[in-house]
């Protein structure tokens, strides 16, 4: 962990609250300029790690360092060279974006060019609007403009695109990897796991006050998630499968047995159809050459690759996560 | 505290107040209505005039020489009862509060010092007047006794004898006094302290509710500098209110009040008082509902038991004793003593006593107040 090449430090990071350890002994580091999520359930001490490192919380115990500076001492200069979209933001109703953004660059005695952060986000059109006409998503990238008007080298982003709908939430995406191309470290909270595995350098996944794992979104998904993921619908490829014999039926019934005789695990899923987990392409064409010749009659498949989601399903042991797209393939 | 961020965060302040309208409402024209309502009810003419029905039963030369005594100096307007209508029935029907009866057998009056009286009795009444009156009337009370007193000085004239004793009212204060010169400092003390307390409650609890306290503490702003900048916005609106509030009792009123260093004083003393006051009760209003529900319960007893609408005087002892433990009370004592009486001396009392809780409310609202607050997690 050399300091140097490190936006951010934390060591043995602990945050008590009364008897609950919110926060419990928890270390990494985040390189400048790439993105990092951190990811973690409601309650896993996400925010509060956040907001440590963001100054606005004391920790109990262990070391922060931002920019080489420790939060504890050095508040005000930490404060000056980095930028927070709090969780939530909002700002004053009667206040036009334009104001607004004066306001925060005026706080911090900056000379930025409002138009061009205005440009930057998108909010030209909406410059003199008061903040509380705003939609959901203008008002996150009013809060990432206004994270922005200290020309900040590290930017805290907590949940951006909590709330907003699939447009909005692709246009903070694009703000972000905006961000990114002009060499700004990004640290990014989130619970979507999309989010993260398009957008994220490095994930860490926290849970329980710890940091169960952390790497690039493709390590962690080839170390912690276990299979590919196979799909079966039987039938024939031809419609009206209602008007087919009997012995269809009984043909189909026998489809698991089939696949279990190759040594595979089948699992039964509620709509009918099965799956399989499998370790290579290849065992696809096993599993459908032996159907095949059982005369079992295969209608779709799906090979899914092994995702975030699973991982962090199966590190946090919550079943509840949000999804992007709300079906997205939910393990059992 | 940097005054640039204080300056920006004043600006902030100005702009969304007056974009606000139900702000601008509650800060600047709910006071001055209060000032025209009841300056319109409790300011009445200098001269008294009252509605007298009169059941004149003996039209003599007599009975029109007391109703021309009653007319008399603009006291009562007569308005004539028929005779032959009973007058207690009619009072009752006609919803008269008071009813004057003039009986029909009048004997002659006697001339002072005449002879014909006799030593030893007392001379009979020649007149026996009646009025009937309806209790239910808080008015009828004074009627009566402004009665009283011009059927006195009737009396007094017919019998040529000029008066021994003679009473002429002055005045404790260099002016004229009424009941509005009285209430206008009360409004301004009033108007000014809800401004303070429900701007500081409301915006705390708005701020905290809307997170943007959260973004505020990542940024260089101080508490120290949002409190500058709070107490700075509530001057102006303070200078704003009572310029308003003065002005409009004078246009419709004519009320004139001494306006000197005092004023601005008592009125930058009180803001810091209840600027304090309302960071302390911040706990106790998380959310902008709860903040209102709060400044109101707080507030109410204040104005009513602080002597903004009536003196303290009029209440009794206890409510009297209460009173006196609110900075209201000080801030309503000194405004009079200064715009009113001229009286430096209890000016200063009352100011240093504000400026007590000034500097204890303040002190202990900053101490209770946190940003960024440790309390959740």
């Amino acid at each position: 962990m050399s300091s140097s090449a490190s936006a951010i430090v934390v060591e043995r990071l602990c945050k008590r609250y009364g008897t609950l350890l919110a926060v419990d002994d928890v270390s990494f580091a985040v390189t400048k300029g790439e993105l990092f999520a951190f990811l973690g359930p409601n309650g896993a001490g996400k925010t509060t790690t956040v907001e440590v490192i963001e100054t606005s919380r004391a920790a109990t115990s262990g070391r922060v360092l931002v920019l080489g500076m420790d939060v504890a001492q050095r508040k005000s200069e930490i404060v000056r060279r980095i930028g927070v979209l709090p969780q939530g933001f909002s700002s004053f109703d009667r206040l036009t974006v334009r104001e607004t953004l004066h306001y925060y660059a005026r706080v911090f005695g900056s000379r930025v060019d409002i138009n061009a952060l205005m440009d930057l986000t998108d909010l030209r059109g909406k410059a003199d609007a008061q903040f509380k006409t705003l939609s959901g998503g203008l008002k996150q990238r009013v809060g990432i403009a206004a994270a922005l008007v200290n020309d900040p080298e590290v930017v805290f982003l907590d949940e951006p695109t909590t709330g907003l709908d699939p447009h909005a939430r692709r246009e903070v995406w694009e703000a972000l990897k905006g961000l990114k191309a002009r060499g700004k470290t990004i640290f990014l909270t989130t619970h979507y796991m999309e989010e993260a595995e398009i957008l994220a350098d490095t994930v860490a996944i926290i849970a329980k006050g710890r940091i169960a794992a952390i790497g690039s979104p493709a390590s962690l998904t080839e170390m912690h998630a276990d299979h590919l993921r196979l799909t079966l619908r039987m039938g024939p490829a031809e419609s009206d499968a209602e008007g087919r014999g009997d012995g269809d039926g009984q043909r189909r019934a026998v489809a698991p047995e089939v696949v279990r005789m190759l040594g595979f695990h089948p699992t039964a899923a509620p709509d009918g159809a099965i799956c399989v987990p499998i370790d290579s392409a290849e065992d696809v064409h096993r599993i459908l050459a032996k159907l095949h010749a059982a005369g079992v009659g295969v209608r779709d498949i799906d090979v899914r690759k092994p995702n975030l989601e699973e991982v962090f399903l199966k590190l946090t042991g919550e079943p509840e996560v949000a999804t992007v797209n709300g079906a997205g393939g939910r393990a059992t | 505290m940097t005054p640039r961020i204080v300056t920006a965060t004043l600006a902030v302040r100005v702009r969304s107040f007056y974009r606000e309208r139900s702000t601008v409402f509650f800060t600047l024209a709910f006071p001055v209505i209060l000032v025209l309502v009841f300056g319109t009810i409790f300011t009445r003419p200098e001269h008294l005039n009252f509605d007298l029905p009169v059941q004149d039963n003996s039209r003599s030369s007599l009975s029109a020489g007391l109703l021309a005594g009653l007319v008399q100096g603009d006291a009562f307007s007569i308005t004539h009862v028929p005779t032959d209508v009973d007058a207690t029935a009619y009072a009752r029907e006609h919803k008269l509060t008071l009813l004057l009866v003039i009986p029909g057998e009048l004997g002659v009056p006697q001339v002072a010092g005449a002879p014909g009286g006799d030593g030893d009795t007392p001379p009979a009444v020649l007149a026996p007047l009646t009025c009937i009156f309806d209790p239910s009337s808080t008015s009828v009370n004074t009627k009566i006794q402004l009665l009283e007193v011009v059927v006195a000085r009737i009396n007094q004239e017919l019998a040529g004898v000029p008066p021994v004793f003679t009473l002429t009212p002055v005045s404790i204060l260099p002016d004229r006094y009424r009941f509005i010169e009285f209430f206008v400092p009360g409004i301004i003390a009033m108007a000014i302290m809800t401004s303070s307390l429900s701007n500081a409650l409301n915006m705390n609890a708005e701020l905290r509710q809307k997170g943007i306290i959260r973004k505020l503490a990542t940024t260089p702003v101080t508490q120290a500098d949002w409190l500058v900048s709070s107490i700075l916005y509530q001057l102006i609106l303070g200078a704003l209110s009572t310029a308003v509030i003065l002005l409009v009792a004078y246009v419709a009123f004519d009320v004139r009040l001494r306006l000197d260093a005092w004023l601005p004083i008592i009125v930058a003393l009180e803001i810091v008082t209840f600027v304090g006051i309302g960071m302390l009760l911040t706990p106790f209003a998380r959310e902008a509902e709860s903040a209102s529900a709060v400044t109101n319960a707080f507030l109410f007893p204040m104005m009513f038991l602080s002597g903004t609408f009536f003196p303290v005087e009029m209440m009794p002892g206890f409510l009297q004793a209460f009173a006196k433990v609110l900075p209201l009370y000080y801030v309503n004592e000194a405004l009079r003593a200064a715009m009113i009486f001229a009286d430096g001396t209890g000016a200063l009392r009352s100011v240093g006593i504000i400026a007590a809780f000034a500097v204890a409310a303040f002190v202990a609202g900053t101490r209770k107040t946190r940003w960024g607050g440790e309390e959740g997690a």
